[in-house]
């Protein structure tokens, strides 16, 4: 079998003659970037090969590559068979980037009401005149340590097997832990001496890109480690829709490791950084997209995405942890946050949960913006949610010089109104290299006040300024000369891509309004609109008002709650009570279909305008642009 | 004005007990504010809330249905005054008219006409309703024998148009079991003429001076026990037609005047110009449109027209598929493939246009659906492009064997080439790029 | 009590006056005023505004004319400023539209030409002009230049501005003293969308007719019909950037398969049935002008304008 080596750090892998470079690299476990799933349409997963005999059809696939690049070996791992050994060279750019990944958390309080419970226990050794059983007595010393009753518990096999070496090895000095499943109390583990304050659980938010884990101790609530990383399905296919497609052609188990793996990655590192043994993990609360929660559940998502659109399960979902793969006390429990339908999930009910908007009476809208979008609204006696599709400019996707929350990105960026200079703020402060989300948000606001674009997105090229040109195909903001940038060229925007960014914010604030009109609720009965996901933290409240990305309401109104869905999955796995509460939300919710929506199209087209069609909603920004308009000389 | 889901939500019992059938009690507010099921359904509604939704959801205009059979047809039910609002929901029925001065021959000539005539548009068989007969001779035996002479040939529903009751008698006794409309009701006969209607079961026009007239009469009738009532509303001015429908229609959907809470009449003769009377009553109003014959051609724009009216439009906004022609295309001109929402339609179009590449356009059916969700949906699939490229005649309208397909389509491009034998390309997502592309990629 | 129609109306649609008379710098016989309206088309007694129009469609280029017209005129279809004279002497419409078709060939150059052109029909006619020029930005900018330079004075309504494409035209219309015809795809927000680009341009609302574009009778008039009824009900509800009056023209109404197939014997009466079934019904959804291209529906679609505005006619002028 041909050795493939990879460059730079020789990760040598062995594969069977005719399997693709692709192929190759997930087995090395490596994480390219395959946007497209591996069809060859994105040009992602470029790589160079070095040295070695393959295939790849140069004709075909030859438009990605310049005549340099493709005399360098230049080649799409996904479209390349290894035909003998090879040395492969794979680009930075090439590989999936960590990326900023949001794990703050807002202080919210909850009551302390884990569901395990770890009871150091001294027990008297059986005798002729105490001859119970090692279980009995052993429950019994619980019940009097004041736990359940020892009717109450259900212990199963593998716990009651090592039971009675564990007491007698240790001198009858032991700690069990009890954790509460729907089932009732249940016995998973019995360990030597007192190790009841190793007490902990984990919290974790599956995304469809990024898994969050967070490490909690059950005794006092504190943060014991975080971590993140990729969700490794990232090599199956960068979208949701791509993976159901991953799944549906037998790939389902590949998934579902996948996410085991990448849970299980975080959680050993979260563990590793905090001192904390995993097996001392007892509880696992799992926040995540409908698709998400059912494949990690080794449930076949394949019927979700076809009419009706109907998920498997609905209600939150338990079982032991080892079944799915974790790799935490192979008993403990597992709790899965139920899901509304196939696009609201138990990220969103997470998000509800974090943002409390089902506990007040004031109405709330609460917004998840991502490639896909999530709109709720309501309070605590009704609400009703949508879901929908932004398209991936927002995160930087299918902007030319758009790219993700990784270091280089201009996060935050504005324009000298006179003299239409830019200032910007990169992350981690190196040289630009793109824009990300907030940055394309700032920037786009601030062309409308300069009056570069019309409402529409149109750069105004009779504007005479060496930023503004006519570009190749379409006109271009210069946003950072060459020599500025971290990429060796003029970073722009270009025409194209502020109207993918219009589309992608209009499909948003159709939503909001889809939702407001269904329950006839103007702008000023909103109280609160919380933004959830990444991507709310980051932008400016302002800017997203400007350009009509959410309904104007006071910037005051506006929070964002950082990743709601870990948020959420913290305050369940502290405080049990939440559980049943997560049903009774997600029972409240009326999903509306907006493709079934007559009038969202309407609100669409009229939000494909900056900041909408209408301009009476959006008051302050009108007065604001109408002066920028003004100074600018423009009627 | 139509209750808001929230605004019903409030007056149901919230107790989320599903015995309705929806998950929840909102749910089922929101499907009773679009009319998809009725307050009945919730079996826990309090008096008051059943007042308030019933009379909320009932349809302000009535149901009536003239004929019996396969060509009867029922009007009324009608809840907006424009189209957009919601949906009209019934066609008006347009009456061929024959007179009892008209020999049997002739008469069965246009009622056979009427029978047989038929347009097929979009796969749907527009016809023309049936036949009204008008008493001209005054005659009882004359209207009894014209009528007599009509249901030789048909089983096609009826307008009687005899204001003599002794006349409509006449006519009724031939034809009175098949529900045919009697025409009409005036403030001197209208006790005669609904004592027919009562005894045959029919529905009734009404007629009246002026709308005041007219709803007053309209209270005597159901007091005299005749429900089913039609409002004849035609004047020799289209201008008054006009502005009498227009009227009778906000009157009933505001329920400001139950009175004129019924379906509406008209004769297009004493306009003398049947084609803007025809017109004026599609789209104003009209529900029983009553006509001599007129051209081939009138006949055809007023089924389609009728039909373009008639069409709910809060379906989603769709194109009819079909090969669409940008510029002037020749055989060497690129084909591209959309789905037949409107909105990605006229996007494609648009930049098309703009490229300046004569080129067509391939609109596939995906109910309305947008690439990205039909893909997602399963709607825009290869054997739907193989069925299109056939039905449309693509093949004979280009010499090269190449379709260019949405970005968003790409998964399906190699099931795409298998089904069709074409070379399949992949566009952009965008249909900005569409221009840069084709420079690119087409020869 | 006197039942009538209900209105609850706050708005008022815009007057357009187009065409300028020798006293006010243009060499118009006429001139015509539309818009006006306070209440849906045709309603009330008198109906408010002003009755809605009818412009005959012509081009210099009858190549890309439909067949059914072009074989009607004969000789006539070569020279614009002879079916021009000709259209308004014997059927009387109310304008000329004239289309410069000339300027969607491919490559075309000849911008000299243009000047010509429009200088030759406000000759030949007395009546005001509707000139629509280029689509093409490469174009636009000279052609409509020249169309606003040639008509000086005149009060042409010139067309077509589109989102993508409105600078050009509005500022050849801000400098010659013209007025504009606003086209979007059948969708009232596109449609507000391009007034409000316009006015932050500096073209006021009183120099903008709004075309909602027409589809054929049977090819999505439909949309257009509630396109136009929503604008119109928009505009009398107060929204001022909808409150212009509309122009409608069923553009492909000659060449639908229903006109194409059709009986050469029976091609005039077919062509006349679906203009006539398009565009009456787009004067009662609100259009101020209608447009046709076959001279033989302009009697009828007259008489049927007449028949739901008994008022006695002022040729639109009152």
């Amino acid at each position: 079998m041909p050795t493939v080596t990879f460059l730079p750090g020789f990760r040598k892998t062995e594969v069977k003659s005719g399997s693709t470079l692709l192929q190759a690299a997930q087995q090395a476990g490596i994480h390219m970037n395959v946007v497209c799933g591996g069809l060859g349409k994105c040009g992602k997963c470029t790589v160079y090969v070095k040295s070695g005999r393959y295939d790849f059809d140069c004709e075909k696939f030859g438009k990605f590559f310049s005549p340099e690049e493709l005399d360098a070996g230049a080649c799409l791992a996904c479209q390349t068979s290894v035909l003998e050994d090879v040395r492969v060279l794979i680009p930075e750019e090439s590989i999936v980037q960590e990326q900023k990944i949001l794990i703050d958390v807002m202080g919210i309080s909850t009551e302390l009401n884990p569901a395990v419970w770890k009871y150091a226990l001294t027990l008297s050794p059986p005798s002729l005149d105490d001859p119970s059983p090692d279980l009995t007595r052993l429950l019994w010393g619980i019940e009097k340590a004041g736990g359940p009753k020892e009717g109450d518990i259900y212990a199963p096999l593998e716990v009651i097997r090592r039971i009675p070496r564990v007491l007698r090895e240790s001198g009858w000095k032991v700690t069990a832990t009890v954790v509460l499943v729907p089932g009732g109390y249940r016995l998973i583990d019995i360990e030597k001496g007192d190790t009841s304050p190793a007490c902990y659980g984990a919290a974790v938010d599956l995304g469809t890109t990024t898994v969050v884990v967070f490490i909690r101790n059950l005794i006092d609530g504190s943060i014991m480690g975080v971590a993140s990383n990729y969700n490794r399905q990232i090599s199956c296919g960068e979208d949701i829709l791509s993976r159901v497609t991953f799944a549906r052609k037998g790939g389902l188990k590949k998934l579902q490791s996948l996410a085991a793996e990448s849970i299980n990655a975080a959680i050993t590192e979260a563990a590793n950084k905090a001192g904390v043994d995993r097996e001392h993990i007892y509880e696992v609360v799992v926040a995540g997209n409908t698709i998400m929660t059912h494949i990690l559940m080794g449930i076949d998502p394949a019927y979700m995405i076809e009419e009706p659109y109907v998920p498997v399960v609905r209600r939150y979902l338990t079982a032991a942890a080892g079944r799915a793969g974790l790799e935490v006390g192979e008993d403990s429990g597992l709790f899965i946050f139920p899901a509304v339908s196939d696009f609201i999930g138990g990220d969103i009910i997470a998000d509800i949960l974090a943002s409390g908007m089902a506990e007040s009476e004031e109405i709330s809208l609460l917004i998840d913006i991502g490639t896909n979008f999530e709109v709720v609204l309501g309070n605590r006696d009704w609400m009703f949610a949508c879901a929908g599709a932004a398209g991936p400019a927002l995160e930087g996707g299918e902007v030319l010089f758009g790219m993700r929350a990784n270091a280089g990105a201009i996060e935050q960026i504005s324009l000298d109104l006179e003299t239409l200079t830019p200032a910007y703020r990169t992350i981690r402060h190196t040289k630009p290299k793109g824009l990300c989300g907030s940055g394309l948000i700032d920037l786009l606001a601030e062309l409308l006040r300069a009056c570069i674009i019309d409402r529409t997105g149109r750069i105004n090229t009779a504007i005479d300024h060496e930023r503004i040109r006519a570009g190749r195909q379409v006109p271009e903001f210069v946003v950072a000369w060459k020599e500025e940038t971290g990429i060796g060229k003029d970073i722009v925007i270009t025409e194209n891509d502020v109207k993918a960014l219009i589309m992608s914010k209009a499909s948003i604030l159709a939503a909001c309004r889809t939702l407001m009109n269904q329950a006839g609720i103007t702008r000023d009965e909103i109280a609160h609109i919380y933004f959830s996901g990444a991507f709310g933290n980051y932008i400016s409240k302002e800017n997203a008002i400007v350009i009509g990305l959410i309904p104007e309401v006071p910037v005051e109104r506006i929070t964002p709650i950082g990743n709601g869905a870990i948020e959420g999955a913290n305050l369940v796995l502290l405080n049990r009570r939440k559980k049943k509460f997560l049903d009774e939300i997600a029972r409240k919710i009326a999903y509306i279909e907006l493709n079934a929506e007559p009038s969202f199209m309407d609100e669409y087209t009229g939000s494909c305008f900056l900041p909408h069609t209408d301009l009476s909603l959006f008051p302050t920004v009108e007065e604001m642009l109408g002066k920028c308009r003004m100074r600018r000389g423009v009627p | 004005m139509a209750l808001k889901a929230l605004d019903i939500y409030k007056l149901l019992p919230k107790k989320n007990c599903k015995e309705c059938g929806e998950p929840t009690c909102l749910t089922f507010a929101m499907k009773l504010a679009s009319g998809k099921v009725k307050p009945e359904d919730c079996p826990y509604l309090d008096e008051k809330a059943r007042e308030i939704l019933g009379a909320s959801t009932r349809p302000p205009v009535q149901r009536v249905k003239v004929g019996v059979g396969e060509r009867s047809f029922a009007i009324g039910e009608e809840i907006v005054q424009f189209r957009h609002e919601k949906t009209f929901f019934h066609e008006p029925g347009i009456m061929t008219a024959v007179s009892d001065r008209m020999d049997a021959d002739t008469i069965q000539a246009i009622v056979a006409d009427v029978r047989d005539h038929l347009l097929v548009r979009i796969g749907l068989d527009l016809r023309l309703n049936g036949i009204a007969i008008r008493s001209e001779s005054g005659a009882p035996a004359a209207f009894a024998a014209a009528v007599e002479a009509v249901e030789a040939v048909a089983d096609l529903p009826e307008v009687l148009l005899a204001e003599d009751p002794a006349v409509q008698e006449a006519g009724l006794a031939v034809c009175g079991n098949y529900r045919p409309l009697i025409h009409a009701a005036t403030r001197d006969q209208y006790r005669e003429m609904c004592a027919l209607a009562v005894k045959y079961g029919c529905p009734l026009a009404i007629r009246a001076p002026t709308l005041d007239a007219l709803a007053d009469l309209s209270g005597l009738c159901t007091a005299a026990g005749a429900g089913h009532l039609v409002l004849d509303l035609t004047s020799p001015s289209l201008h008054e037609t006009l502005n009498s429908a227009v009227a009778v229609r906000q009157h009933a959907i505001t329920r400001t005047t139950p009175a004129l809470g019924y379906p509406v009449f008209i004769d297009t003769r004493p306009s003398g110009l049947p084609d803007a009377a025809l017109i004026c009553g599609v789209l104003k109003f009209g529900s029983i449109l009553v006509t001599d014959a007129i051209s081939d051609e009138s006949r055809k724009a007023f089924l389609v027209l009728r039909q373009n009216i008639y069409t709910d439009p809060q379906k989603p906004i769709q194109i009819t598929p079909g090969i669409y022609r940008v510029g002037s295309p020749g055989p060497d001109a690129p084909v591209l493939l959309t789905v037949n929402f409107s909105l990605t339609y006229f996007t494609l179009q648009g930049y098309l246009e703009a490229s300046g590449v004569d080129s067509f356009m391939l609109i596939v059916d995906t109910e309305g659906l947008s690439v990205l969700t039909s893909v997602a949906a399963g709607k825009l699939s290869e054997t739907l492009v193989r069925d299109a490229l056939k039905e449309f005649g693509v093949p004979d309208l280009v010499d090269h064997r190449k379709l260019i397909i949405p970005g968003y389509a790409a998964p399906l491009s190699g099931k795409i080439e298998d089904e069709t034998g074409w070379k399949v390309l992949v566009g952009p997502r965008d249909a900005a790029d569409i221009a840069e592309f084709l420079e690119k990629e087409w020869p | 009590m006197t039942l009538s129609t209900l209105s609850d109306w706050t708005g008022e649609v815009g007057t357009v006056t187009i065409g300028a008379l020798k006293a006010d710098g243009g060499t118009r016989s006429t001139t015509v005023t539309i818009g006006g309206e306070r209440d849906l088309s045709f309603i009330g007694s008198p109906p408010t505004g002003h009755r809605p129009l009818i412009a005959f469609e012509l081009c210099d280029d009858p190549s890309l004319w439909p067949a059914p017209v072009t074989k009607f005129l004969g000789d006539r279809a070569s020279d614009p400023a002879e079916w021009a004279r000709w259209a308004g002497q014997e059927y009387a419409p109310d304008l000329i539209r004239l289309f410069l078709t000339s300027t969607r060939r491919r490559g075309f150059s000849d911008f000299a030409s243009v000047t010509t052109t429009v200088e030759n029909v406000l000759q030949a006619t007395g009546l005001p002009l509707i000139i629509e020029g280029s689509n093409d930005p490469e174009l636009d900018s000279e052609v409509f230049r020249r169309i606003g330079e040639a008509g000086e004075g005149e009060r042409l309504l010139i067309g077509t501005a589109e989102a993508a494409r409105y600078r050009s035209i509005a500022a050849s219309a801000m400098a010659y003293g013209h007025l504009v015809i606003a086209q979007s795809p059948i969708d009232i927000n596109l449609a507000k969308q391009l007034n409000i680009l316009l006015r932050e341009i500096g073209l006021p609302h009183d120099r903008i007719v709004i075309d909602p574009y027409t589809g054929a009778l049977g090819y999505g008039f439909e949309y257009s019909y509630s396109v136009m009824e929503r604008i119109r009900y928009a505009a009398l509800k107060g929204d001022e950037d909808l409150a212009m009056p509309m122009i409608s023209s069923a553009i492909d109404s000659l060449t639908v398969k229903e006109v194409r197939e059709a009986d050469p014997s029976g091609i005039e009466k077919i062509s006349v049935a679906w203009e006539l079934y398009a565009m009456l019904p787009a004067t009662i959804a609100g259009a101020s002008i209608v447009c046709v291209r076959h001279p033989s529906t302009i009697l009828p679609l007259r008489a049927g304008i007449d028949a739901f505005w008994p008022a006695p006619s002022g040729g639109g002028g009152a």
